[in-house]
């Protein structure tokens, strides 16, 4: 809970760092300024890294309250049922141009209906899985002409 | 006014009022789905327009145009998902109202006010066309600064009382809308050498991201809980008295402000649907109910994204230059079928022209008929049960996130922002400053460059016109009114404390 | 024992009979043997897309193949993603191309080139137009580049979409021959965000534009800009008035092409497929209405003449990306 709350503006943080310090490698520019690429990036940067310090000590000043939803985050299993979704969408990533869209959406949706919407219900999760990569594919691939693969 | 009563009567031919029907109906599907937008529609109709008329080509394409703008709000309202960039001000109020069981008014009165929008932008067309074009032309990059900051100002001035949030948000945005090869000196800037990253980290997957996937997300943080909630009854399809009593000025007098914004090549409708959004709470007595399903709050940036796609035909059609990235496909569509839309359309085929004026008046009655029929089954979207409504959603997701470049890289990238779209979420960041900053970042940033390269590094530029004046003017103005408005009313209380006393 | 046998071995037989039929119909006398993808590396609508889905539809119209066409788009890193993804296919996917698939590799932002693909044809080609404005003090490329020699600061060029294409190099081309340093010509680059560079023209906001003829040709036509010169041979068509920069002395001729071409390693049967199939594409009138509704301009070069082409243009753009000062 608290590690939530300070995580945030240490990520906010973090990031600033990182595009502040990325900033100073981007090459120098043979036209024009040569620096001209570098000053946004730089002042913004340099902008959101005092900012989050900001929010840092605004944490840290109200860390005892309590939210809601940082609670709900740890409670049951909704921090699993992220997790699956996230690692189903890499699994669907890897494996959407060779196995071909309707079979790999099946595997997905299939998947994700399964997991969140129990066992139990196979009946329903069948049907939408089936009825919804097949009604996709063909209103993209042949209504609209999107290609996939 | 011959040929404008000549071009009603070619609208009125069945197959023009059958393509007119269709690409309402088409843009307004694909502008529900995320991702999908009207220039991905019309793009793959390319084919299908080969050997059409090219009157009834230009007719349907521009129906999809306007119709996507009608269908963009629809997921914004219902599943706090924008189809868009020009839907995004649809979710502030739209998707509370909904919340609060009266998704079937925030449904209507958005497809009344996208007509009245652009019936009123249509007429605006006829009479303000050669005029608008050259006002647009006076725009610099000087100019174009200003207004890009004008709209973020707006966007941070709408994060009140989470400031800092609101303010980091925004550079985040800036800073991932600096990813790419910088126009101005073609250097790579945190490119990390991936060649899918050298033309920047398009907007719309993160618009999928944090809003879409980060929004299921969320969900799931009670979603086990959802038996205990009590579900609220959607019982009206249509707005009550009271609403259209607070939403018919909004929408008449936002429809000339999105149709100006909508005329200048590059702004658009996501600017001129964020910019009334706060134009109307600035000038709201309720502006403490403005997020929390405030009609007007939905009503305006409605009617002025739709006046705003009509505005963006004028430079297409007047000088032959796209002012989007959908009249940018529309104009190679033309090209193809021979009709070279310039200064010189007019003169040499003013039928064309006339029939397609008249078509977007015929075309937002079908379209108000269409999506008013539509509200009816959509609302039905809200009786899915959660727990089957939210893969799809994820999966709908992430095929919208595909056909915008056709790459599976692209889906490691929409997890990433659903992620930083559930944290936001979590810590109650405002989400609009980061996906807007994204938007205009990238153009605000080579505007001011290229302001300052062309004055030699003078920073008069920025004061050298009018319209760079009032631009700042009104920034100015939008940044301090709220405050204005706070010191006067604590006054007023402290004198009226006084009296009391 | 015997039955099963006899049968095991007619089955045998029957088998290997159809194998082998199967495989000398997949052989190169049959080519292509399944459906035809062409690759255009950009977003729908953009001039490569337009490309493919022409050359798609005109040899589908024609009959003059006779498998599926298929356009696939594969947008990114100008035209690197959809070449990448072309580079390890069979000889049934093609991919349109342009210059960039030469400046990417001279500019270090590719390692793919020329030389790892097939070259199959050019196909088309725009020219380069210089514009002012109507009222321009300028009359001549020459009254204007003398102008740059003398303060180049005080002339901003517009060019769009990025630097290192056609628009910006033909235009340090033109500097060069007037021995005008290209490092010193003062650009503003429109990259789409507040209009293109006719926009900007009109608007007065910059002096003088270079960008392809079919954005300039009807404002010359309406009278609202005026075109120096164009970068073609000859003058043009309805432009008797625009002379070439041969005409006025710079003797250059800078073509804009766009071609097609096939993975690397493509058999000899299969490159002699293509150039009788394109050519008989680049003869039908509806190609030659295509162009002209485009303002293109035939350019077909067979296979072999392609490819020679591409090392004469190589040689060209590197000299050019040197001057331009662009890389060190």
């Amino acid at each position: 809970m608290k590690a939530v709350k300070i995580g945030m503006p240490v990520a906010m943080i973090l990031i600033s760092l990182t595009f502040l310090i990325s900033s100073f490698s981007i090459p120098r520019a043979n036209l024009g300024n040569p620096n001209g690429p570098l000053y946004f990036p730089i002042g913004l940067s340099v902008f959101m890294l005092v900012l989050s310090v900001i929010y840092l000590f605004n944490e840290l000043k109200t860390l005892n309250e309590e939210n809601k939803n940082i609670k709900a985050l740890f409670e049951g299993r909704v921090l699993k049922l992220i997790g699956v979704t996230i690692v189903l969408g890499v699994i669907y990533a890897l494996i959407f141009e060779t196995l071909g869209f309707l079979i790999s959406t099946v595997i997905f949706l299939g998947g994700l209906l399964f997991y969140v919407n129990g066992v139990k219900k196979w009946m329903v999760n069948l049907i939408v899985t089936f009825a919804f990569s097949f009604i996709a594919w063909y209103g993209f691939s042949e209504l609209l002409g999107v290609s996939l693969p | 006014m011959e040929a404008f009563v000549e071009g009603f009567h070619t609208v009125l031919q069945p197959a023009n009022i059958f393509w007119i029907v269709i690409g309402g109906f088409l843009g307004t599907i694909v502008g529900m789905l995320p991702g999908l937008g009207p220039a991905t529609a019309v793009a793959v109709l390319i084919p299908v327009t080969f050997g059409m008329n090219p009157t009834s080509a230009l007719i349907l394409m521009g129906a999809i145009y306007y119709g996507a703008m009608y269908g963009g709000s629809r997921s914004s309202i219902l599943l706090n998902t924008p189809g868009d960039g020009s839907a995004i001000a649809a979710t502030f109020d739209g998707y509370p109202m909904a919340q609060q069981g009266r998704a079937g008014e925030a449904l209507a009165i958005s497809t009344v006010a996208s007509f009245i929008g652009g019936i009123l932008a249509a007429i605006g067309f006829i009479f303000l066309a050669e005029p608008l074009a050259s006002f647009a032309l006076k725009f610099g990059p000087a100019e174009y600064f200003l207004l890009m900051l004008l709209t973020l100002s707006a966007i941070v001035s709408l994060s009140i009382g989470k400031m800092v949030k609101g303010f980091i948000a925004m550079c985040l945005g800036l800073l991932i809308s600096t990813i790419g090869i910088d126009a101005q000196t073609g250097v790579h800037r945190f490119t990390m050498d991936i060649p899918h990253l050298s033309e920047g980290i398009e907007f719309l997957i993160v618009i999928i991201g944090v809003y879409a996937v980060g929004e299921v997300f969320y969900n799931f943080l009670t979603i086990d809980k959802d038996s205990m909630k009590e579900k609220k009854k959607v019982s009206r399809i249509w707005f009550t008295k009271e609403d259209w009593k607070r939403s018919k000025w909004p929408i008449i007098r936002n429809a000339p402000l999105g149709f100006i914004v909508g005329v200048l090549p590059g702004a658009g409708g996501s600017i001129a649907s964020m910019m009334s959004y706060s134009t109307e709470k600035q000038l709201s007595k309720k502006p403490e109910e403005f997020g929390n399903g405030a009609v007007e709050g939905l009503a305006a940036p409605e009617s002025s994204n739709n006046a705003a796609s009509v505005g963006a035909m004028i430079p297409l059609l007047t000088m032959g230059i796209p002012g989007s990235g959908t009249t940018a496909v529309m104009l190679g569509a033309l090209i193809m079928l021979g009709i070279r839309p310039g200064p010189m359309l007019f003169e040499n085929d003013p039928g064309m022209v006339w029939t397609f004026i008249n078509s977007m008046f015929i075309g937002n009655i079908a379209l108000i008929i269409i999506n008013i029929l539509l509200v009816g089954l959509l609302i039905k979207i809200l009786d899915t049960p959660a727990k089957v409504l939210y893969p799809i959603i994820i999966i709908l997701a992430f095929i919208g996130t595909y056909t915008l470049s056709y790459s599976t890289v692209d889906y490691f990238m929409l997890l990433l922002f659903g992620v930083i779209g559930l944290f936001m979420k979590i810590m109650d960041f405002p989400i609009a400053p980061l996906v807007l900053a994204i938007i205009v970042g990238g153009d605000m940033e080579q505007n001011f460059r290229m302001a300052l390269t062309a004055s030699n590094g003078s920073f008069g530029i920025f004061f050298d016109s009018a319209i760079s004046i009032t631009l700042i003017i009104v920034t100015v103005l939008s940044l301090f009114y709220p405050l204005l408005i706070k010191l006067l009313r604590k006054k007023q209380k402290d004198e009226e404390k006084g009296i009391s006393a | 024992m015997k039955k099963l046998s006899l049968f095991v071995l007619s089955a045998a037989l029957f088998l290997s009979a159809c194998s082998s039929s199967s495989s000398s119909s997949d052989g190169g006398a049959e080519y292509p043997s399944k459906n035809i993808e062409i690759v255009a590396p950009a977003s729908p609508g953009g001039g490569w897309d337009l490309t493919a889905r022409s050359v798609q539809k005109i040899l589908r119209d024609n009959k003059l193949v006779d498998s599926n066409i298929n356009v696939i788009n594969k947008p990114g890193g100008g035209g690197e993603v959809g070449w990448n993804y072309l580079h390890p296919k069979d000889s049934h996917y093609l991919a349109v191309n342009s210059s960039l698939l030469l400046t990417n590799n001279l500019l270090g932002q590719s390692k793919l080139t020329h030389e790892d693909f097939t070259p199959l044809a050019t196909l088309a080609t725009e020219w380069q137009s210089i514009a002012v404005p109507v009222d321009s003090p300028y009359e001549t490329i020459n009254d204007l580049l003398e102008a740059i020699k003398e303060d180049p600061k005080s002339i901003k060029i517009g060019v769009g979409p990025g630097l290192g294409n056609d628009d910006h190099l033909s235009f340090v081309q033109a500097a060069a021959m007037k021995e005008v340093n290209p490092k010193d010509l003062n650009f503003l680059v429109y990259d789409g965000g507040g209009g293109d560079v006719v926009t900007a023209l009109l608007g007065k906001h910059v002096d003088v534009i270079t960008t392809s003829l079919s954005e300039t040709k009807e404002q010359h036509l309406a009278g609202k800009l005026k075109i120096l010169a164009v970068s073609s041979e000859e003058r043009l068509e309805e432009l008797e008035d625009v002379p070439t920069l041969t005409e006025e002395g710079i003797d250059m001729v800078f073509p804009h092409w766009r071609g097609i071409m096939g993975p690397p390693d493509m058999t000899e049967e299969e490159i002699n497929y293509w150039d009788e199939k394109l050519s008989e594409m680049a003869a039908t009138d509806e190609w030659k209405e295509l162009l002209e509704n485009n303002d293109w301009d035939d350019f077909y070069q067979t296979s072999a003449d392609t490819k020679k082409f591409m090392e004469e243009q190589e040689q060209l753009y590197s000299e050019l990306i040197d001057d331009s000062g662009l890389v060190e």
